[in-house]
């Protein structure tokens, strides 16, 4: 069973038995709450008073389960009808806007003014206390609450894409409130339901106890810690039932709540996911039982990676997001990485930082071997915390995919730059912001004496990723990796960003090594000298790039570049797309021998057996195909007719 | 926008404030009309006998019942803005004097608490969230379950039991001047404010638990990892500073109920502040007392939340240059 | 412009000075900010033709789409379709309309209701414009699935257990239930993975073609709207930048930033060197747009005369119309 249903289940069947409880009180004691025995007064339990009597003799378990009633019965019709009233506005608040809009929010804005139990208390003093009071008084607090909740909802419900898909096919909005908009925010409602129900039974037994809520000899939880108050001393038990029913009550209800929210908001779902990152923060994971290959410094390599593998723990067990990846950028070169979503690519860019999501995912096998500026070469994969944070930024940087979020926006742009400069460089903060403003102008951001005190929410995308990019080279690291650093931005700001690659590579530090991850085979062609094709977590084809592009011996290669649509400049004429049949397989899902082997053109059953091993052809040239050398650049054209004919359908 | 940006951020801000005192002012005055029925005749039959007809009548005039509701109106309004809430049903006391003198003693039980609770809420919820799914985290995430689910006049009647009567360790309940003896003042404001503050730090835990959380999975602290920052200056520079934001928004929320709160506790421990005088108010149907504390408190519940909004505003720059 | 009634065959939807503007969020008191989101756009599209609208993000082309549906209200401009004036129409007397123009769109994940299963996904349609019966509406909606490669098994499943793929062939097949003539794609394969794109690509083209559908191809990658499309318009700051026969337009383009853009696409061709034209700075706010051409600020060939106003499409070729004043340039 799903691990969220099995938290929701027991407290759902808690719940419900306290709620039998109190429905069949009539029947699980035949004590009268109200009638009292003055001489028996202050009881012990007994045979025939479980739980004692209290100070007129009554029987306190009777009291107990009819109080019940009452307190429940209050709460849940409450929470009931200011539900349905609540949901009612803020569907049609949110849905229609306009004056149905300004009705519900200010009305809600006007009640949520008022200490909730202050409002109360105002209408209690002039109709006077009695359960249809607080019934009456719950719902008008509660209502807002729910209109709230609903027509936030319906506001973001609203605008999102399936709900426009009913409009366009003409759907009345009776249908799309009911039907589309209602069942998909039915999650957060019933949270919503459960937290009023245990707001309420606080408020009733609160007012109560005040002497204001439910009026004697009516039995109430409130009432009776109130009376029990005044002689606690000698007596604590009839104290303490009381107490013990409402907290676990309430605890029922609460615990209840946060299962249910925990299956229906999706921010609280996230945190149980992917959360674990958290605690490599304190406790950073090492790479312990790794095997270890020598950390071997290539000639002239700036970081030279070596049957690196990935793996991450899932509850369907390990699968290796990188398996086997061995690579090397030179001094001054362009790498880039090339693969679909869940490729690997970004973990090998992360793997040269040690930034892997831990502790789920970690290095399980290979070496990563990065020269430092001054001609070491440190083993990354065997270097602790404290070592790995004084190679981050200085030996290495990164460039992240998303500008908007990849920065931190409490702090104006100047100071995160001047935070990487000082962590490396003994520079005092004035110094460090000189230095900014000068990487600012670098990086091609006019006015940088102005702009290093902007935050980044007054930057737009462009110029954000250029103060990413100030922050990579700020102490000038001999390598940056840059995980789709363009994907996010607009063809012309895209433009932008390759030209100030370029630039940074071809005039101001030839040395940079960079790596260059992207899904974009013409990002490639544009800054790249050398290129690595990934599939599944392997790289399947290696090469300069233009001997890959023009005569690529991968047939995944092979596909991904005859997928880009193209028309013939001279001709006007548009060569048949020629798509890849399937999607990439799933983690956990990966087939035997050649990963591509299912959507290959060129699959023989040899594929799906033997794994096929790296295999080097040419200089510098190396690819993962069992049929490499029947993949010449004649033989493919013919293939490629067939592939189109069946990728049509 | 520039540095123009906060004073009229803070101008808006300040503006809706008062707008909101307004309503509130107007919605408290409509409360005794709108009700079915006689007020008079209402506030009258509280002993279940039926009130006489020149008590009525007498009350009426009391209330100003008997002239037209915009003339009422006018002068509830102008009576407000000299500070005058009516006198006494009970002794014909200026309200505004008897709330003058209590409303201090409510504030510093407030203050009190909300102090007590940000001291132990943001680093446990911090720690919590570091260790998630460790012990430390389940075992304060299990108490924090607790406290939330305790009403607050459980808690305090529970510690008036055991730390007051039982153990006889501190007083059971009631005040002295700060004047009189600064040392017996805080040790009767002790249980009060740690009653208060149990509730509202399990608030504070569990929202700092869960945004820290999320913090941690914003790209901007990859970032700053990759800058090199120790684990340390990442935490407190790029995960706590963050979060606070978020969690004094759910202060903010929190603040009606921790209002409410006050009128419990303080009935409990007999603290003679505004909130628990509220109560004696409404038992003796005494509307003027009942009227012009429950404005007062929402005018401090209004209030507290501006300068929550203000603070905020200081903690995120996105807020104020918008 | 035609008269009411009998407007000729050729056009199938047309929209003139189509405009909007959209009171800006948060802005709050004082200034009454709006943005301009899409300004005085004439569009027509023949039966069976295939226009791809091509802008970058804040261009306004998903607005225009939205608007020729009449999702969206126009602030200003009429919008005919099939000959007859819609623009103020109710939502009611839309509905049977609707079973002629439809949308797909962008997101497969947000686009799919995730409490409805294919059937009920696709079963709305005919719910809604109660067509066919119980029986020949689960046979319709295999069939449709089958159109689109996908199955009779899929039925009863829901959408967060398809591929990023199969969602849009989902959406796609809910779009063609109610057997339009016109169909707004919103950008349909930007979220997904190159191999996948190209599928969709080959699947809605051949749709299109053997449905004889008009369709609206909103895209921001300029080499798919050259692959699809008959005709091309090209969009800046909510106004028609250039429009013309597809090839036209990619061979010979006639305004500024037509060919910065066209020169700003990375290419996969290594071997090819082109001269690139890196356009400055970013898009201005469309909460202010620049006076006259909107493009001026970031053009590289703007004189003074620029600011004064909008310049209108001219027709410099059969089919090719440009909004820019400069013939010396280009």
């Amino acid at each position: 069973m799903n691990p969220k249903l099995r938290r929701l289940l027991p407290r759902l069947l808690l719940v419900g038995l306290i709620l039998g409880l109190a429905l069949f009180a009539p029947l699980l004691t035949d004590q009268d709450p109200v009638k009292m025995t003055i001489s028996e007064r202050l009881q012990p339990p007994s045979a025939d008073h479980y739980l004692g009597q209290d100070e007129y003799g009554r029987d306190i378990l009777a009291r107990l389960l009819y109080g019940a009633r009452v307190s429940l019965a209050v709460a849940l019709l409450a929470a009931a009808a200011a539900g349905v009233i609540g949901v009612t506005l803020g569907l049609v608040g949110g849905y229609f806007g306009g004056i149905a809009e300004l009705f519900t929010v200010r009305l809600t804005d006007i009640v949520l003014s008022f200490p909730p139990m202050l409002l109360a208390l105002l209408i209690v003093t002039i109709l006077g206390p009695g359960a249809e009071t607080l019934t009456l008084v719950l719902t008008i607090l509660y209502t807002p609450g729910y209109a709230r909740v609903a027509y936030g909802e319906t506001l973001s419900a609203r605008s999102v894409e399936y709900v426009e898909a009913s409009r366009a096919l003409g759907a009345s909005p009776f249908r799309i409130l009911f039907r589309t908009i209602l069942p998909n925010i039915s999650g957060p409602l019933i949270v919503q339901f459960s937290l009023t129900v245990a707001s309420a039974i606080l408020i009733e037994s609160g007012l109560s106890f005040l002497g204001l809520g439910v009026v004697p000899p009516d039995s109430s939880w409130g009432l009776m810690i109130r009376a029990a108050r005044g002689y606690m001393v000698y007596s604590p038990l009839p104290l303490l039932w009381p107490c013990l029913a409402l907290t676990v009550t309430v605890l029922a209800v609460n615990a209840l709540c946060d299962a249910l929210r925990d299956i229906y908001d999706p921010k609280a779902a996230r945190e149980g996911g992917l959360l674990q990152a958290a605690r490599s923060l304190v406790r950073f994971p090492v790479a312990g039982e790794a095997r270890r290959a020598e950390a071997e410094p290539a000639e002239d390599a700036q970081v030279k990676v070596s049957d690196l593998r990935i793996e991450f723990a899932t509850p369907h067990g390990a699968f290796a997001a990188v398996d086997g990846v061995s690579l090397a950028i030179g001094r001054g070169e362009t790498v880039a990485v090339v693969g679909e979503s869940g490729s690997g690519k970004t973990m090998i860019g992360l793997s040269i930082l040690r930034l892997i999501p831990g502790p789920h995912g970690s290095i399980t096998a290979g070496s990563i071997a990065l020269r430092t500026k001054q001609g070491d070469v440190l083993p990354l994969e065997q270097l602790d915390e404290e070592a790995l944070e004084e190679v981050r930024g200085r030996d290495v940087a990164m460039v992240f995919q998303e500008p908007m979020t990849s920065l931190n926006p409490v702090y104006p742009v100047g100071e995160q730059i001047a935070e990487a400069l000082r962590r490396h460089h003994d520079l005092n903060k004035r110094e460090a912001l000189a230095k900014a403003i000068e990487l600012l102008e670098r990086v091609g951001i006019p006015d940088a004496a102005l702009r290093v005190r902007d935050y980044p929410h007054q930057m737009s995308g462009g110029m954000r990723q250029r103060v990413m990019i100030a922050i990579a080279l700020s102490c000038t690291p001999a390598l940056v990796v840059a995980d789709e650093p363009t994907t996010a931005l607009d063809v012309t700001v895209q433009a932008q960003i390759l030209d100030l690659f370029q630039h940074l590579r071809d005039e101001g530090d030839s040395d940079l090594g960079l790596m260059f991850i992207t899904h974009n085979l013409g990002v490639v062609a544009e800054i790249a000298d050398r290129v690595l094709v990934m599939y599944c977590g392997r790289i399947v084809e290696e090469g300069p790039v233009r001997e890959v592009f023009r005569d690529p011996r991968h047939p995944y290669t092979r596909g991904l570049l005859s997928s880009i649509p193209r028309v013939n400049q001279a001709t006007g004429e548009r060569a048949p797309l020629t798509a890849i049949p399937g999607t990439v397989p799933g983690p956990g899902e990966r087939p035997q021998g050649c990963a591509f082997a299912p959507r290959c053109a060129f699959a023989e059953p040899r594929c799906s057996v033997e794994e096929p091993v790296a295999h080097s052809f040419a200089p510098g040239r190396s690819t993962r195909c069992l049929r490499w050398d029947e993949l010449g650049p004649a033989a493919a054209r013919d293939t490629e007719r067939e592939i189109t004919q069946e990728a049509g359908q | 926008m520039g540095g123009g940006g906060l004073t009229t951020y803070v101008a808006r801000r300040v503006l809706i404030a008062l707008g909101l005192v307004y309503i509130v002012t107007t919605i408290v005055f409509l409360v005794l009309h709108v009700i079915p029925g006689d007020p008079a005749m209402l506030l009258l039959s509280g002993g279940g006998v039926d009130p006489s007809a020149e008590a009525v009548a007498e009350l009426r005039r009391k209330l100003g019942l008997d002239q037209p509701i915009f003339t009422q109106y006018i002068d509830y309004l102008a009576g407000l803005l000299q500070g005058d809430l009516g006198n006494s049903f009970q002794d014909d006391h200026p309200v505004a004097a008897e709330i003058a003198k209590r409303l201090p003693r409510t504030i510093e039980l407030i203050l009190a608490a909300a102090l007590l609770s940000v001291l132990t809420g943001l680093p446990l919820g911090t720690l919590a969230a570091l260790r998630q799914g460790g012990i430390t985290d389940r075992s304060l995430s299990l108490v924090a379950g607790l406290m939330l689910s305790v009403p607050v006049f459980v808690t305090g009647t529970l510690l008036v039991l055991v730390f007051a009567q039982k153990l006889q360790w501190v007083p059971a309940g009631g005040f002295v001047e700060w004047s009189r003896d600064p040392i017996r003042h805080l040790i009767h404001l002790l249980m009060p404010a740690v009653t208060i503050a149990m509730g509202l730090s399990a608030v504070i835990f569990r929202m700092m638990r869960t945004t820290v959380l999320e913090t941690l999975q914003q790209e901007w602290v990859r970032t700053a990892r990759a800058k090199g920052l120790s684990g340390r200056s990442v935490l407190l520079r790029h995960v706590v500073r963050n979060a606070l934001g978020p969690v004094l928004t759910v202060l903010g929320l929190h603040m009606g109920t921790l209002l409410g709160g006050t009128v419990l506790v303080e009935y409990v421990f007999n603290w003679p502040g505004l909130s628990g005088f509220l109560v004696v108010a409404v038992e003796t149907r005494d509307y003027p007392e009942v009227q012009g504390i429950v404005l007062v408190i929402s005018f401090l519940f209004i209030l507290l939340n501006l300068l929550v909004d203000l603070l905020y505003s200081v903690l995120d720059p996105r807020i104020r240059l918008e | 412009m035609t008269t009411s009634g009998n407007a000729p065959a050729t056009t199938i939807v047309e929209a003139r000075d189509l405009t909007k503007r959209f009171r800006a969020s948060g802005g709050g008191w004082g200034r009454r900010a709006q943005v301009h989101a899409v300004e005085q756009v004439d569009i027509t599209l023949a039966p069976g033709e295939v226009v791809g609208l091509v802008g970058e993000s804040g261009s306004g082309k998903s607005t225009l789409g939205r608007l020729m549906l009449r999702l969206i209200e126009p602030t200003e401009g009429r919008i005919r379709f099939e000959g007859e004036d819609i623009t103020d129409w109710s939502q009611g007397r839309l509905r049977p309309l609707r079973r002629r123009m439809q949308i797909i769109f962008q997101d497969p994940y947000s686009s799919l209701d995730p409490r409805k299963t294919v059937a009920g996904l696709i079963g709305e349609a005919f719910a809604i414009h109660k067509l066919y019966s119980r029986r020949e509406r689960r046979e319709r909606t295999v069939a449709l699935l089958e159109r689109v490669g996908l199955s009779a098994d899929h039925l009863e499943r829901f959408p967060h257990e398809f591929s990023g793929g199969q969602r849009q062939r989902l959406g796609i097949a809910r779009a063609l239930a109610v057997e339009p003539r016109f169909i707004v794609a919103d950008e349909p394969v930007s979220a997904l993975d190159v191999s996948v794109q190209a599928q969709i690509i080959n699947l809605m083209a051949g749709l299109q073609r053997d449905l004889n559908l008009a369709l609206l191809f909103i895209s921001h990658d300029l080499s798919v709207v050259e692959y699809i499309s008959d005709r091309v318009m090209v969009m800046y700051l909510g106004r028609i930048m250039e429009e013309a026969p597809a090839r036209d337009l990619y061979t010979k383009p006639r305004h500024p930033y037509t060919e910065a853009l066209l020169s700003a696409a990375p290419v996969p061709e290594p071997d090819v060197e082109r001269k690139r034209i890196i356009l400055e700075g970013d898009l201005p706010s469309p909460m202010d747009p620049p006076s006259g051409c909107v493009f001026r600020t970031r053009c590289p060939y703007a004189l003074p005369a620029c600011a004064e106003a909008p310049p209108p499409l001219r027709e410099v070729a059969p089919g090719h119309r440009t909004a820019c004043i400069r013939d010396d340039v280009l």
